[in-house]
């Protein structure tokens, strides 16, 4: 037996724990344009039953657009999408969706919103609500309007609203971007707990690298409408996000995100190292930029020291300075 | 929140919006009884009273407080009635808008007491007309508002509903209903309005029975206590309207912390 084949033999062992709820997905050749844009073309991905897939890659690069084709919401320009053998045709009963914002309705008590769209009477469709809810921790909150509750928990709701269905598969578009660090962490927690207990299949829009390497069994990056990257994860579960192996795939995945980015002129600048300064826990790199106008500046990045290691750098290099947009923080000088 | 406030300086605050009322009416009291007033022009506070309670003891009051009542009830059922189906329908599909909203809003910008004499000319000077004023006058509001509330409906939670496997009556009833209500009712306060306006210009031209019809009879007996009473239960017919509004605002709204009393 090959290495490979034994850990994909483990790994078919570790489902076999978990209930064989979840579905096939196929994409083959999906295309997607609006007007004059193709957003997605010709993108192929195969996912097995009950996997968790994470498609992470720059904003606009199509990632939510094929979360969408596949929730049955867009239909595609081209190419095929099935589920299980049928091809994707508009909604369907077993999939399910959990969006940015939570979108739950206003004007209902928080179990109406998990109730909503749940066929039966009402007394049995309450309580399965009810039992969703205690899931997601949130058994208490049952009887509130929806705006008394904090985001990370109207998310919750949401979850619970998805999960309510026994969705066989589920996907998340960047469901926790919107929420705190420590929320976040819970709430992947959560997920990835649910995930294994119901055994859908699960495929997950997200920005954020480290939350793709804690929840994933694979990762995928898109770029410019195509799969750029096919990273699996095999680190074993629950993830612990000290794990050296954890910090070096989310460097590696981060790398190849930046690479990709740096191909962008939005959010970047280019310079020169001009020092480091290294301590125990964080670095400084010192990088001297040239403006347009021939204006000397520089630009100070604080990294890991750990990071720093991986990813060595010397005074001189050329480097690309690169930022999120909606990271960036404004001071004025003293 | 500032700090709490004693219980006596509340109720003050509550007195305090009837302040300027109570004032110019006791103001007007002293200026009829040392006669600065003629009654001629207008008749004291008291006269107004004691008109309202000898009206009340004949009955004559209630017969025409209920007639008005009648009118404004029916006009707005029907006028309201007719604008929600079309705000609805227009609000939900393009192609009912582009077939009626031009000709809607045409309408619209014909002031509709400018109608009158074609509808006594239609109509005579029955009850009918009289509707039909009422009806035109509640229509505009509510169906520009419900048409405005249901095309205001957040697309991304029609969607959301959508996805989740609600569609037509359910999606409807669910999600678009509700979403375009804090708009409808605003459409609601604005009819209710309206209602009293066209009702008092009807009843005054032409009518039998009626607190306008009340109102024109005194005028020519000169009774101008009678009149001033008219026009102070119009006041009052239009405030309870409001607090109708209000209260269901406070009821069908009650999930909108922006509805709530604070």
């Amino acid at each position: 037996m090959s290495g490979i084949d034994r850990k994909e033999f483990e790994r078919v062992a570790e489902q076999g724990l978990r209930p064989a709820n979840g579905v096939a997905v196929q994409v083959q050749g999906a295309e997607r344009r609006f007007g004059e844009r193709t957003v997605l073309s010709t993108l192929n991905l195969d996912i097995r039953p009950g996997e968790f897939v994470a498609i992470v890659g720059k904003s606009g690069c199509g990632k939510s657009t094929l979360l969408r084709l596949l929730a049955g919401l867009d239909e595609a320009d081209g190419g095929a999408l099935s589920i299980n053998g049928k091809p994707v045709r508009g909604l369907d009963d077993d999939t399910r969706i959990m969006f940015q914002d939570a979108r739950l309705l206003p004007w209902k008590k928080v179990v109406e919103n998990v109730a909503l769209g749940l066929p039966g009477k009402k007394w049995a469709v309450w309580e399965a609500a009810r039992k969703a809810l205690a899931q997601v921790g949130l058994a208490d909150r049952a009887g509130e309007w929806p705006t008394r509750l904090s985001g990370g928990q109207r998310q919750r709701v949401a979850l619970a609203r998805a999960l309510v269905h026994r969705p066989r598969l589920l996907l998340l578009d960047e469901p926790l971007g919107a929420l705190d660090a420590l929320t976040r962490i819970e709430m992947q927690r959560l997920i990835e707990q649910l995930w294994r207990e119901h055994g859908f299949t699960a495929v997950l829009v997200t920005h954020d690298v480290g939350e793709a390497v804690a929840l994933a069994d694979r990762i995928v990056l898109i770029e410019d409408g195509r799969i750029a990257l096919d990273q699996r994860v095999e680190l074993p579960r629950p993830r612990s996000r000290g794990d050296a192996a954890y910090a070096a795939l989310e460097g590696r995945v981060l790398d190849r995100l930046l690479t990709v980015q740096a191909l962008n002129a939005r959010n970047q600048v280019r310079g020169k190292v001009v020092a480091i300064r290294s301590d125990e826990v964080l670095s400084e790199v010192e990088i001297e930029v040239v403006s347009a106008d021939g204006r000397r500046d520089s630009v100070i990045s604080t990294l890991t020291t750990r990071n720093l290691r991986e990813h060595p750098l010397e005074v001189g290099a050329e480097v690309v300075a690169v930022f999120k947009s909606n990271e960036v923080a404004l001071a004025l000088p003293r | 929140m500032s700090k709490p406030k004693s219980p006596a300086r509340q109720r003050w605050r509550g007195l305090l919006p009837w302040l300027v009322p109570v004032l110019i009416v006791a103001l007007w009291q002293l200026a009829a009884q040392v006669g600065w007033l003629s009654t001629r022009i207008l008749p004291a506070p008291w006269a107004v009273l004691r008109a309202g309670y000898e009206l009340a003891l004949s009955g004559e009051l209630f017969t025409h407080l209920g007639a008005s009542f009648a009118r404004a009830a029916t006009g707005f059922a029907i006028g309201g009635g007719i604008g929600f189906f079309f705000g609805l329908i227009n609000g939900g599909y393009r192609l009912a808008e582009h077939l009626f909203d031009t000709t809607l809003q045409m309408v619209r910008n014909v002031p509709h007491l400018a109608l009158i004499p074609l509808v006594i000319l239609w109509f005579g000077i029955g009850e009918e007309g009289k509707l039909f004023l009422v009806a035109l006058g509640v229509f505009f509001p509510i169906y520009l508002n419900t048409f405005h509330g249901i095309r205001a409906v957040d697309p991304a939670l029609v969607e959301m509903g959508r996805s989740y496997g609600l569609n037509g009556w359910a999606l409807f009833r669910q999600v678009i209903l509700p979403g375009a209500l804090p708009n409808i009712l605003v459409g609601v306060r604005y009819a209710l309005g309206f209602m009293w306006l066209t009702l008092i210009v009807a009843e005054t031209i032409s009518a039998t029975s009626g607190i306008g019809y009340m109102a024109m009879n005194a005028r020519e007996f000169l009774q101008t206590d009678i009149v001033v009473l008219a026009i102070l239960l119009y006041a009052v017919l239009g405030k309870l309207a409001d607090v109708a509004a209000r209260l269901l605002e406070r009821t069908w709204l009650r999930w909108n912390s922006a509805y709530q009393p604070a």
